[in-house]
């Protein structure tokens, strides 16, 4: 995490409460469109949303808030948001010369009193050498990997220190932890199989996946009910439950609305075919197909062609990820319903063009996807992608002029 | 049927009255009462729905019920369901009262009212009531507008004999007069049965408790469906709850008497342990509590009545209840086999907490 990505943020999916994803119109975006930051959109140190509302950390040290929730606040290096709590790390505040995390009823615009606040012991060291400002971004990993902080009491949870945590997400009800070495462990409840260790019963603590032993793994991520790694070699493990198709596995719906993709074989409307899976196909016409409720263990997903994966980002019962080349795909429950209107908003004069790194989504809430998109030329995504199947990302082309995101 | 061509237009029109009529009118009086469990976010989500349900805006607050659903149901599937909040149950039932009575479009759309009525069975399945119990009385006001062609005709019974008759020789009864047997006692006074078989814990067959009952004459297949085979239950596949391949899943009774009972299906369906009397009302008219459950601990408000329905070949793991209950077979039969609690070392409760209560041992009941 040492290196800053720069770069445009995209949005679509669920914006019932307007959050900052462009329009603001309609409660579907269908197609990625600009984010609406503060400022320009380079300033963006990270975005973390929850479902009714998104928080942006400007470089600047902002934390704007929209969507259900609105505000702002300085002094601010990382924020993380759910429904329950935003918690914010501000720099030098407090009683002590440490950072100070703070958890902030979404509502309270951040204004008033915090609802708790904790100092945290100042590192003179993070994991790369490059001091406190290194583990920025890390939320809801504090500074310093001792600790965790949980939108539910209580909030500052300590991790013991022979974890070595350089990353950490939250699911509904379990978490997930990757350490220096490369290994992950997990916790919490595991009625979906969401743990990996090959139950369903609860760890109440960190345990590891000996699954996974020995592939070191690069990026966690958790969903609601589900987890996903990357290998550093770029292959993706994923377990855990899969009612909505979110383990590209062939699913069957229990839940009453909101038609599932990735069915095995039709994987979202996909012409090129979806995510490979190694599991048995579905079944023909009318006769029942087998279908994966949960899947207890890590099973390894392949991408059409090979492709390697960088990065994998879950919200509540959807996955996205990102390859090498900068592709983006994603799977897992959507609500089908048809468009109020195409939302066809012309898009902001691209910035100039710049090298930089790949795509890197963060879409960690209930069923929305961010994209941070740092191409050489701006992307638009095309009509068909719907939180379902590859985005197919087409360049706008380079165009003159400066540009505000 | 010619009726639909020609009611639908008025049809339609009535149907929305009639809904509009059963739900209160101010939006003050729609969003149900909430404690502090549902957050902000929610609360105001569900005042926007009931705005736009009073101003008549009925495309958007069908999308606004249905983000209202997808969040609670979320809040639903979260840690074990005996801990789920109420009020994320009563969100949930809220959101599925809003959907169904903003599914209408096209008038005389009797897809659109098919799915409005599931969308009030999944209230009451795994919602909590709200506004003293609106969704049954949704639920009755559209299933009385789902035209009666929807439903399998009377013809397709002629068929069940020889289908049935087919089955009936390969299943093996076991030979019940080498084990010991339940005794039989026909309604034995409430003391008898308290003093002999309740207080020490002695099980015991009643004959002529439930021989009045409307359903031994009433009940059939045919009947079931007429009067609840548009409505969505809970089916359990598989042969057993205690195997990998066994789960659950949501059907209309009609599906599942064509496709489980009715006809050779090489899985398993049971709609079991589901309080069909609470969803359906029409039926519960059907049975009544015996007056031995009143020897019982708790209030008569504790009592819960579950059904058990689907073909043979069904298997109830050996299990405990943890409750005292009676059991009434109202049309063909079951082979139970009883242990005594003193036997439950010999017995292997599973070790897992899901299934704690639960024996290994593979026995028929």
């Amino acid at each position: 995490m040492a290196e800053e990505r720069r770069g445009s943020w995209f949005g679509f999916g669920f914006c019932g409460f307007g959050q900052a994803l462009g329009s603001g119109r309609g409660r579907q975006v269908h197609s990625p469109e600009p984010l609406r930051t503060p400022g320009a959109g380079a300033d963006v140190r990270r975005v973390s949303a929850s479902w009714s509302y998104t928080a942006v950390v400007t470089r600047g040290g902002q934390v704007q808030l929209s969507g259900a929730a609105d505000g702002a606040a300085g002094g601010c290096r990382d924020a993380w948001a759910s429904e329950a709590l935003l918690v914010v790390l501000r720099a030098g505040r407090g009683l002590g010369p440490g950072p100070e995390l703070q958890a902030w009823a979404p509502g309270s615009a951040l204004r008033g009193e915090p609802l708790w606040t904790h100092t945290l012991v100042p590192e003179a060291e993070g994991a790369d050498g490059a001091g406190g400002e290194a583990q920025a971004g890390a939320l809801p990993l504090l500074p310093g990997a001792r600790a965790y902080v949980s939108p539910r009491p209580p909030f500052y949870r300590p991790l013991a220190p022979e974890l070595r945590a350089r990353r950490l997400e939250l699911g509904a009800e379990h978490a997930l932890l990757l350490d220096e070495a490369g290994q992950v462990f997990s916790w919490g409840q595991g009625r979906h199989g969401q743990l990996g260790h090959g139950t369903l019963e609860a760890e109440p603590e960190p345990r590891l996946l000996e699954a996974l032993q020995g592939l070191p793994m690069a990026e966690v991520a958790a969903g609601g009910w589900h987890s996903v790694c990357v290998s550093e070699t770029g292959d993706i493990y994923i377990w855990g439950w899969n009612e909505s198709g979110q383990l590209a596995l062939p699913t069957r719906s229990l839940s009453e609305d909101g038609k599932t993709v990735a069915r095995e074989g039709e994987a979202s409307g996909l012409n090129e075919g979806g995510p490979e899976v190694r599991r048995t196909a579905g079944g023909e016409e009318g006769a029942p197909a087998p279908f994966i409720a949960l899947q207890p263990f890590p099973a390894l997903l392949d991408l059409p062609g090979g492709a390697d994966a960088v990065k994998a980002s879950c919200g509540s019962r959807h996955t996205a990820v990102v390859t090498r080349t900068g592709e983006l795909y994603t799977w897992g429950w959507v609500r089908l319903t048809p468009a109020e209107e195409t939302i066809a908003g012309s898009p902001e004069a691209p910035r100039p063009p710049r090298p930089g790194p790949v795509p890197s989504p963060e879409s960690r809430v209930v069923n929305f996807v961010l994209v941070l998109v740092t191409p050489k030329e701006l992307w638009k995504g095309m009509p068909e992608a719907s939180a379902a199947g590859k985005v197919r990302a087409e360049p706008l082309g380079a165009e003159p002029g400066g540009g505000r995101f | 049927m010619a009726e639909d061509n020609r009611e639908p237009p008025a049809g339609a029109g009535t149907l929305r009255e009639a809904l509009r009529a059963l739900l209160p009118h101010r939006k003050e009086e729609l969003v149900p009462e909430l404690g502090e469990k549902v957050e902000r976010s929610v609360v105001q989500l569900l005042w926007e729905a009931a705005e736009l349900f009073c101003g008549g805006r009925r495309s958007e607050c069908l999308q606004a019920s249905e983000a209202i659903l997808d969040y609670s149901w979320e809040k639903l599937n979260t840690g074990p369901w005996q801990d789920v909040h109420k009020d994320w149950r009563r969100v949930y039932a809220f959101g599925c009262l809003l959907k169904a009575v903003c599914l209408f479009e096209e008038p005389g759309d009797s897809a659109a009212v098919a799915a409005a009525l599931k969308a009030c069975d999944m209230g009451l399945l795994m919602g909590a009531a709200i506004h003293g119990d609106i969704l049954i009385k949704v639920a009755a006001v559209l299933q009385a507008h789902l035209p009666s062609a929807k439903r399998p005709g009377p013809g397709l019974a002629e068929e069940q004999p020889s289908m049935k008759k087919a089955r009936d020789d390969c299943v093996s009864v076991p030979d019940v007069a080498s084990e010991r047997l339940v005794p039989r006692l026909r309604c034995p006074s409430l003391q008898h049965f308290r003093k002999q078989f309740l207080v020490p814990g002695r099980p015991v067959i009643l004959e002529g408790v439930a021989d009045q009952w409307p359903c031994m004459t009433k009940w059939s297949l045919e009947y079931i469906q007429d009067i609840a085979g548009c409505r969505t239950v809970p089916v359990e596949v598989g042969s057993r709850y205690t195997d990998e391949d066994w789960s659950q899943t949501l059907m209309t009774v009609d599906e599942f008497i064509s496709r489980y009972v009715r006809s050779e299906s090489k899985d398993v369906g049971y709609l079991a342990q589901h309080q069909l009397f609470d969803q359906i009302p029409e039926l519960k008219r059907d049975i009544s509590i015996p007056d031995y459950c009143c020897l019982g601990d708790g209030e008569e408000e504790e009592i819960t009545i579950n059904a058990w329905f689907g073909p043979q070949g069904t298997v109830s793991p050996l299990h405990q209840d943890p409750q005292q209950n009676f059991l009434v077979q109202v049309i063909g039969r079951k082979y139970i086999r009883l242990y005594s609690p003193q036997e439950s070392e010999a017995l292997y409760p599973h070790e897992t907490h899901l299934l704690h209560n639960t024996s290994q041992r593979i026995g028929r009941q």
